[in-house]
């Protein structure tokens, strides 16, 4: 659990990181964003693959997934119905990861690197890559655009693409139904962890305080049944999906609209901060395809569920970690 | 291993972080280029016949402004003025010649000095004037009169447009007619007589950007074979590249990698692993790469593992998290050569820099501080104490000052002369004298 917490933090930095080297003078490093990119990858491999109950909901298609390992002390409330529903489909696949969901339970607490991706994907990167090899501007304010509408009335951040996790914030908000904490600023780092949220410390404190492996997501799920449709369900996360631009079918239903749903918005945030990157102005067949991802992510994300991958997202995890690291 | 050093301590306060320091192949000078794209040279004083037990020390020889910032219009892009390297050319004339890089533009200048002025012109007078013919009776040859010193700077090449991503090594051949240029991607080849071409000998861009998994972070000629350089990667691994083998150097000779030692696994291992910078040693046989804990020098001869590894601040090890936060983690550190190869010098945190004796196996820990050092003091070996309990004037791990970081460090090539940058002071070291 501790490691989950740890590459939960760390995908959050790192995430802050590339957002703030949008505004970098200089244009966008490239080495310093292909290694945050790098430790962005073991931190959501660690997260997605460290067994947790209450955090792997729906196994691949639908299917409930079984806590692996049931915590001590921890509420026997297992993973709520209800959790896993798909979102709309979404077109794109962006985070290559190829493991398979069967393995997920076995999987252990070590970061698994790239070792076990096949495909050399820096995902992030190379769609910041991708994005700057050709003159994408339209597309890339396109998308800009999108994602802020999508969000307008939520705290300007970190923007988009924190779809990482994007269950979380549903599954916080619902219970309590307020708006998380407080706002990020622009480019703050998303590590910053914020305070002020009456959701965050509930979890935690209706759980048995000692084992820090209470996983407050629990408490929300139970919300999030059957919450606004296509949000994907917390921890639901992980389904490693073909990208959609190596040409490969989506694998499958609801998980991959799920993964797609979340991690789209990363690729999608990276693609835009690709039009400013250094030297790298993306060429035509790469911007068409973003383009149209683009478009397809728009609709989706204008529906309320959507919205997870921005602000809510991170406001509901740093208030999470928060209630965890407290106690 | 050679006693402390004996300060003599030259401070220059710049108004940039300095960003490169370099001796000259003589060691009579030494460069220093900043963030905001000045060029510093500092000369050494003759030895005085008066003072034969006191060394030269440096002054500064001359300022110019090398690089300033741009804007690429296309792309809207800053473009930074900060000089990322500067290398000598060999002296073979009078003037002296180096070249300094900012993220896109390599400039090739001419330092030299004019110490004389023509007098006597018939048709000006003295302040430059034109005279009226008419008034000219007599006719006179101009001569050479003494002025005062002065040394001028001027560009006298400008290889530019040949980089799309951000130029983060140059290395002068030892033929003395053409160098190299690295960036993130690509290495380009280029003849300092021609500014518009250059011929690109290592391209490891993907065709798919969205593969790319490693980039280049140094590149340096062989001290001697002018066939014959390396180039390390973000991913921890060194290429060894024969421009005789092929025109574009993809392929390479040899291949340095140490297997990664499973038991030091975190979320941070690659970036650890990536090399911040690369030397040969003055005999050509070594290589010391740097990474963010350790040093390791290899032998051209064997690539499977380093010959030996030191390390640099091995303490920071249970810190990554944090560094990762604060950006730290991605400082990159240079290492350098001693004269001789048997001493590597390296920098740290908290204005820390450390010297490693290959065959004492001793090691040295040191601070460039204003407070600590008087002009002409010995230096004291420092130390930082790891845990347990802390010893008087040791330092522990969590005062170290993170913002205090020594990357970019020099050692005079024949003689026990360092030159350290910490943050904008510049500190030259001059080994005791006796």
């Amino acid at each position: 659990m501790e490691f989950k917490l740890e590459a939960h933090r760390i995908v959050s930095i790192s995430l802050g990181k590339i957002y703030n080297s949008r505004v970098q003078r200089g244009g966008i490093k490239l080495h310093k964003n292909l290694l945050v990119s790098l430790v962005l990858r073991s931190a959501r491999q660690v997260y997605l693959s460290d067994p947790c109950p209450g955090l792997y909901l729906a196994g691949p298609a639908g299917i409930p997934a079984p806590p692996p390992q049931q915590q001590p002390g921890e509420p026997a409330a297992g993973p709520p119905a209800g959790w896993g529903e798909p979102p709309p489909p979404v077109a794109r696949a962006s985070w290559p990861e190829t493991e398979p969901q069967p393995e997920r339970p076995s999987v252990s607490h070590a970061p698994r690197v790239g070792d076990e991706v096949p495909v050399t994907t820096v995902t992030g990167v190379g769609d910041v890559l991708q994005g700057g090899e050709a003159d994408a501007t339209e597309a890339a304010w396109s998308r800009v655009e999108r994602p802020r509408q999508a969000a307008a009335g939520e705290a300007e951040g970190p923007a988009g693409g924190w779809g990482v996790f994007p269950e979380g914030s549903l599954a916080a908000r619902r219970p309590c139904g307020c708006p998380l904490g407080g706002e990020d600023p622009p480019g703050t780092p998303a590590a910053t962890p914020r305070t002020a949220c009456c959701c965050a410390p509930r979890p935690a404190e209706d759980e048995p305080p000692a084992p820090p492996a209470v996983c407050p997501r629990k408490r929300g799920a139970a919300g999030v049944g059957g919450g606004p449709a296509g949000c994907p369900a917390p921890g639901s996360t992980p389904l490693k999906k073909p990208r959609r631009n190596l040409e490969q079918p989506p694998s499958g239903g609801e998980d991959d609209d799920a993964e797609e749903m979340e991690t789209g918005n990363v690729a999608n945030l990276i693609s835009i901060f690709g039009s400013s990157f250094s030297g790298l102005l993306r060429k035509s067949p790469g911007g068409g395809r973003e383009e149209e991802e683009g478009e397809e992510s728009g609709p989706e994300a204008a529906e309320p569920g959507q919205i997870c991958c921005d602000k809510p997202v991170l406001r509901d995890m740093n208030p999470w970690s928060t209630a965890i690291v407290a106690f | 291993m050679k006693t402390p050093m004996e300060i003599k301590m030259f401070q220059e306060t710049t108004a940039d972080i300095i960003s490169t320091v370099e001796f000259n192949h003589t060691g009579e000078l030494l460069a220093t280029g900043d963030k905001g794209g000045r060029v510093v040279i500092f000369q050494r004083e003759q030895e005085s016949k008066n003072q034969v037990h006191r060394r030269g020390e440096y002054n500064v020889y001359s300022t110019f402004q090398s690089h300033e910032p741009e804007f690429d219009y296309l792309k809207s892009l800053e473009i930074e003025e900060k000089i990322n390297k500067i290398r000598w050319l060999p002296q073979q004339n009078a003037a002296y010649f180096l070249l300094s890089t900012n993220d896109k533009t390599v400039k090739l200048w001419k330092v030299s000095e004019r110490d004389k002025r023509p007098e006597g012109y018939n048709l000006k007078d003295e302040e430059g004037r034109l005279r009226d013919p008419a008034t000219i009776t007599t006719l006179r040859v101009p001569v050479l009169r003494p002025m005062d010193l002065m040394v001028e700077a001027t560009p006298r090449r400008v290889f530019a447009n040949a980089h799309t991503y951000h130029i983060n090594s140059i290395s002068v051949n030892s033929d003395y007619e053409t160098y190299m240029s690295a960036d993130d991607l690509r290495i380009n080849l280029w003849n300092f007589e021609i500014t518009n071409q250059s011929f690109n000998i290592v391209d490891i861009k993907p065709a798919n950007m969205e593969e790319l998994t490693e980039v280049i972070t140094a590149a340096e000629f062989h001290p001697h074979h002018c066939n014959t350089f390396v180039y390390s990667s973000s991913k921890g691994t060194i290429r060894l590249c024969d421009m005789r083998a092929s025109a574009l150097c993809d392929r390479h000779t040899k291949f340095f990698e140490e297997p990664e030692d499973p038991s030091n696994r975190s979320f941070f291992s690659e970036i650890i692993s990536s090399i911040s910078d690369v030397k040969f040693s003055h005999s050509g046989r070594y290589i010391m790469t740097r990474d963010y804990l350790t040093v390791k020098v290899w032998d051209l001869n064997m690539e499977n593992r380093p010959i030996e590894t030191y390390q640099v601040h091995d303490y920071l090890r249970s810190k990554l998290c944090s560094l990762y936060e604060n950006d730290c983690i991605f400082d990159k550190f240079e290492c350098v050569w001693n004269g001789s190869d048997s001493v590597i010098m390296t920098g740290s945190y908290n204005n820390f820099f450390r010297m490693f004796d290959r065959n004492t196996k001793r090691d040295v820990t040191l601070e460039a501080s204003r407070e600590n050092s008087k002009p002409r003091a010995i230096l004291k070996p420092r130390k930082v104490c790891v845990g347990g309990k802390r010893r008087k004037d040791e330092i522990s791990v969590d005062s170290l000052d993170f913002s205090k970081k020594i990357l970019h460090t020099a050692w005079h090539p024949s003689e026990n002369i360092i030159a350290v940058a910490a943050t904008n002071n510049l500190y030259i070291f001059q080994d005791k004298v006796n």
